[in-house]
């Protein structure tokens, strides 16, 4: 309550400065007026009333200020003080404000920027209607996750869950738009999916429960925001037209708004209701299979219910449907509910990489903060003077104190100031390189600046506190000398960190554009027909794939078509946990025809390929068998109690490129699975030209058909291009890291050698040799260089396993980048020291004993 | 009336309190009643009433108003809040206990012991 008083009081003497200073002065003029006249009353003569008056009144202003420090007003003023004494300094040495503020202008906007994109994927909801209520429900079982669940499933779940008061399904697909060449991104989606996001038109309607769940519906299509300018030429007449899609016709009911904020973090092109799916895509059993998932599902909780509630409630459903489709529900079975309020949904693998990434950035702030502390040591020692003219005149070591941190902290908040800047572009020029929604903005929200100033203040902290307390406590000089070891320490041992982790992406990049990945993707097509939404039935699908696969071998230039499963570098990929020997491991499957590891280029080292349709066999890839039969020969040998191995390939880390950790295991595809293959086909020569040829060919065979056709060679590269922009981003930071800390040594050398001039000159002058001055100088920093060094290495060591499944099988202990590193920063640290001691040797010792 | 008395550390908050709890005052107003009220025993030095006084109103216990004095002037007028009467009432039953303790302990002779 006090408190409350108190500051509502501060606040009100801060806003009405003026009003407070003039009522002061009102009142003190008052009581002294007043008794001035009572005195004349007892009858003491005018003149003399008034200097009486004043005289026990006392000295006016020294009550003043302290009726200002009873309103709580003295720091404050005090601050202000030293803020304006602070900038007129900084004003006068541009130099080094200059250097300061960029120095922390990339401490602190490394930092921001890593936050901003925090911020966005973790903090800020959606401006979606109540997004702290929408959830993502995954269907698991121990040992099965999978994003898609049967959509007659949802519809169960949807009629008998009392925790959710909605449910939504989604289900991504691409399709034709009139005879365009290019396929559109479409999203099927349950009709209440944008009433419940509470989304708005641009023009038109979107999806509405009443009119578009109709058994008699027309089919709808609402077009998203961008498609509708790119496709449509933004045309406003859109509302009403009728397109064809996948051949048939749909009509054009309403565009989504610039700024809507899909689920999931998709953004399709067009959606459509997902009871309109078997219209699009003939054949399709979308509507009715129990068996396959195919669809996503959402919900939004019921007032005051949570996510746990929900999961048992699901978990209970879940046992129900058990009864009526017993084949199709996996042991254990149960719904994972996730909050789904975000621009994406967060897997706790997220976290690690944002711990790794926070870690390289604050090492940055580090390196920055230690050079800016050597800096203001240095810089104190040139302003002993004034310091001491000060202290002279009365100032309190307190007072001192806090008048140099003030001045740290103005050039941590310009610096905040600047970083907010710099972190503000970087985000407007990669924002849309991640196709962001149109609803983010790269312009700072309060977290974002709140977050900044925190950074400055920490950073004032770090920089700013030992300097002031060494300066106004005038510490002896072997503190100093601490300080300024650990200074070095400090900076050497972050910015090695920095290299380190920047030679190894570097080194990972090279790795992988220069070695041989362990699979042919050159000259391989990726053919994906489609054929299981349209309902095929294995046999069909077999005769299909049959057709197809001859028609294929038959084109000039063509040397291998296979069969997969699991399509290679596509949109989805299939992994599963395992544990050899005690470690987890990341286990690749796939389903494969024969010709697989020919069209692929993956040797087969021992044994013998896979037959086709065979059961009961397997073959695994060349580390699995290492790290499973050590030694031993694997064929022959049992995997997983039911197959025995028949043949081991050469590692080929297809779907986890980056992952060098990860092993294969291929077995034979099954006749059940073909509905679900993907083609792959490899040409002698460019394979550019094919897919052109291979469209119509399908076609053919099926016109309801829509292949999904790619080059491998294109997946490959867009998958590490985003890489290297992550490699060259580190390597930056770590070049900048170096160079702060070559800085930062510079000036601490420069600094020892000023204040050791005169020592030198008269050992020179004495006839010292040159190497032992300078080694005297030099010698106190060898060990806070090598301890950094060593720091450096050994914390790098310890921490960079988790860089792993990054690396593209590049050893996260790959000496060349440790040492590469090193010799960089002992470079760097030999030409910051050697140059300005040997300045120094330069010296006349005759001038230099002279001079004060 | 004898000589006067300096202030005890401390007091003057409790004393300018009273003296506001009787009816509205201004500074200098504050300054004759007390002095009035103690019989023109007690010494405040002047100035240092205001400091006080600004202390008691940011702290909330007396609020402020500007008015017109008796002498036809604007003067700015202090009165008891809430808070300020409750922390009166506290600070009074303190001082009246201290008081009687070591009024007690003054008037102890050899034979209580």
């Amino acid at each position: 309550m006090r408190l409350f008083a108190r500051l509502r009081s501060w606040m009100k003497s801060i806003v009405k400065r003026a009003l407070l200073e003039t009522a002061m002065e009102a009142e003190v003029r008052f009581h002294i007026e007043s008794y001035a006249e009572d005195l004349v009353r007892s009858g003491v003569r005018e003149e003399e009333a008034m200097r009486r008056a004043r005289i026990e009144f006392g000295g006016i202003e020294s009550h003043k200020s302290a009726m200002r420090a009873s309103l709580g007003l003295r720091w404050w003023d005090e601050l202000w003080i030293d803020l304006r004494y602070a900038a007129r300094k900084l004003h006068k040495s541009p130099g080094f404000a200059l250097t300061a503020v960029l120095v922390l202008a990339i401490g602190i906007g490394v930092n921001v920027t890593a936050f901003s994109f925090f911020n966005m994927v973790v903090l800020k909801l959606m401006p979606v209607h109540d997004p702290d209520s929408l959830v993502r429900l995954q269907r698991r079982s121990p040992e099965i996750i999978t994003p898609v669940v049967p959509y007659p499933t949802v519809v169960f779940y949807r009629e008998h869950a009392r925790t959710l008061s909605a449910v939504m399904a989604m289900m991504g697909a691409r399709m034709e738009i009139e005879s365009d060449v290019q396929p559109v991104k479409a999203d099927f989606v349950t009709v209440n999916y944008f009433r419940e996001l509470g989304s708005l038109a641009a023009c038109g309607r979107l999806l509405d429960p009443a009119r578009d769940d109709a058994s008699d519906a027309v089919p709808v299509v609402v077009l998203s925001f961008g498609f509708w300018q790119r496709r449509f030429g933004a045309d406003p007449s859109i509302v009403g037209r009728v397109i064809r899609l996948n051949k048939k016709t749909a009509t054009v009911i309403g565009v989504t708004s610039n700024t809507f904020s899909s689920l999931g973090g998709q953004y399709p092109d067009i959606w459509l209701p997902i009871t309109e799916q078997p219209y699009f895509v003939d054949g399709s059993k979308v509507l009715t299979d129990t068996s396959g998932g195919n669809v996503e599902m959402w919900g939004r909780l019921a007032p005051g219910m949570t996510a746990k509630m929900a999961e048992q409630e699901l978990l209970a459903l879940t046992n129900e449907l058990r009864k009526q489709y017993p084949k199709d529900i996996w042991d254990h079975e149960f719904i994972k509910s996730d909050p789904a309020g975000h621009i994406q949904v967060i897997k706790p693998e997220m976290y690690q990489v944002m711990a790794m990434v926070s870690t390289l950035t604050l090492l940055i702030l580090a390196v920055a903060c230690a050079n800016l502390g050597g800096l203001l040591l240095a810089r104190g020692v040139q302003r002993e003077r004034e310091i001491g003219i000060r202290f002279a005149i009365g100032a309190s070591k307190a007072r001192i104190f806090r008048q140099l941190f003030t001045e740290s902290l103005l050039l941590a908040l310009l610096g905040a100031v600047a970083g907010l800047i710099a972190g503000y572009f970087v985000l407007r020029v990669t924002l849309p390189r991640f196709e962001a929604p149109a609803w983010t903005s790269a312009a700072p929200d309060w977290r974002v600046i709140l977050f900044a100033v925190g950074m400055a203040l920490a950073a004032a902290i770090f920089f700013g506190l030992a300097p002031a307390w060494q300066i106004a406590w005038r510490r002896q000089r072997q503190r100093k000398t601490i300080a300024r070891q650990v200074l070095v320490g400090a900076q050497v041992a972050a910015s090695c960190v920095l290299l380190i982790v920047a030679g190894l992406l570097v080194r990972a990049v090279h790795h992988v554009m220069f070695t041989d990945p362990g699979f042919g993707y050159e000259q391989v097509l990726s053919i994906d027909p489609g054929i299981g939404s349209h309902g095929y039935t294995p046999a069909a699908a077999q005769s299909f794939l049959n057709e197809l696969q001859n028609r294929l071998r038959a084109l000039p230039g063509v040397t291998s078509v296979s069969l997969v499963k699991v399509s290679l570098l596509g949109h989805s990929i299939s992994r599963m946990g395992t544990d050899i020997g005690g470690h987890p491991v990341d286990v690749y499957p796939n389903w494969v025809t024969p010709e697989f590891f020919q069209t692929m280029d993956i040797p087969l080292l021992r044994g013998r390929s896979l037959l086709a349709g065979e059961k009961n066999a397997v073959i695994v890839s060349e580390s699995l068998a290492r790290q499973q039969w050590p030694g031993e020969d694997p064929i022959g040998k049992q995997f997983w109690q039911k197959d025995t191995v028949v043949g081991v390939a050469g590692n080929a880390h297809i779907n986890a490129v980056n992952d060098g950790d990860t092993v294969e295991v291929y077995w034979a595809a099954q006749a059940e699975d073909m509905p679900g293959m993907t083609l792959l086909v490899k040409t002698a020569g460019a394979p550019e030209g094919l897919p052109a040829m291979v469209k119509p060919i399908a076609e053919s065979i099926d016109p309801k058909l829509f292949p999904e056709i790619y080059l491998l060679k294109a997946a490959f590269h867009q998958n590490v291009l985003n890489f290297e922009l992550a490699a060259a981003a580190v390597s930056m930071l770590g070049i900048a890291a170096a160079l702060l800390a070559a800085m930062g040594l510079l000036g601490l050398v420069v600094y020892t050698v000023s204040e050791r001039t005169k020592e030198i000159a008269i050992r020179i002058a004495l006839g010292a040799k040159p190497a032992h001055v300078l080694s005297a100088i030099l010698r106190q920093f060898v060990w806070p260089i090598a301890i950094g060094l060593l720091t450096g290495v050994a914390g790098t060591a310890a921490l960079s396993q988790v860089l792993r499944k990054v690396l593209f099988g590049v050893s996260n202990l790959d000496p060349l980048s440790y040492a590469g590193a090193m010799g960089v920063l002992l470079m760097i640290a030999t030409a910051a020291a050697l140059l300005p001691a040997r300045q120094a040797l330069r010296v006349d010792p005759m001038r230099a004993l002279r001079c004060d | 009336m004898g000589n006067p008395i300096d202030l005890l550390q401390g007091t003057l908050d409790m004393l300018i309190l009273k003296a506001v709890s009787l009816g509205p005052l201004h500074g200098y107003g504050v300054l004759l009643r007390i002095q009035q009220i103690s019989g023109e025993q007690l010494e405040i030095q002047q100035g240092s009433l205001y400091p006080a006084l600004y202390r008691l109103e940011h702290q909330g216990l007396i609020a402020s108003e500007w008015g017109e004095s008796d002498n036809k002037r604007k003067a700015k007028f202090y009165s008891l809040t809430a808070a300020g009467r409750r922390e009166l009432h506290s600070e009074t039953e303190k001082w009246n206990r201290m008081a009687s303790l070591i009024a007690s302990i003054l008037h102890t002779t050899s034979e209580e012991l």
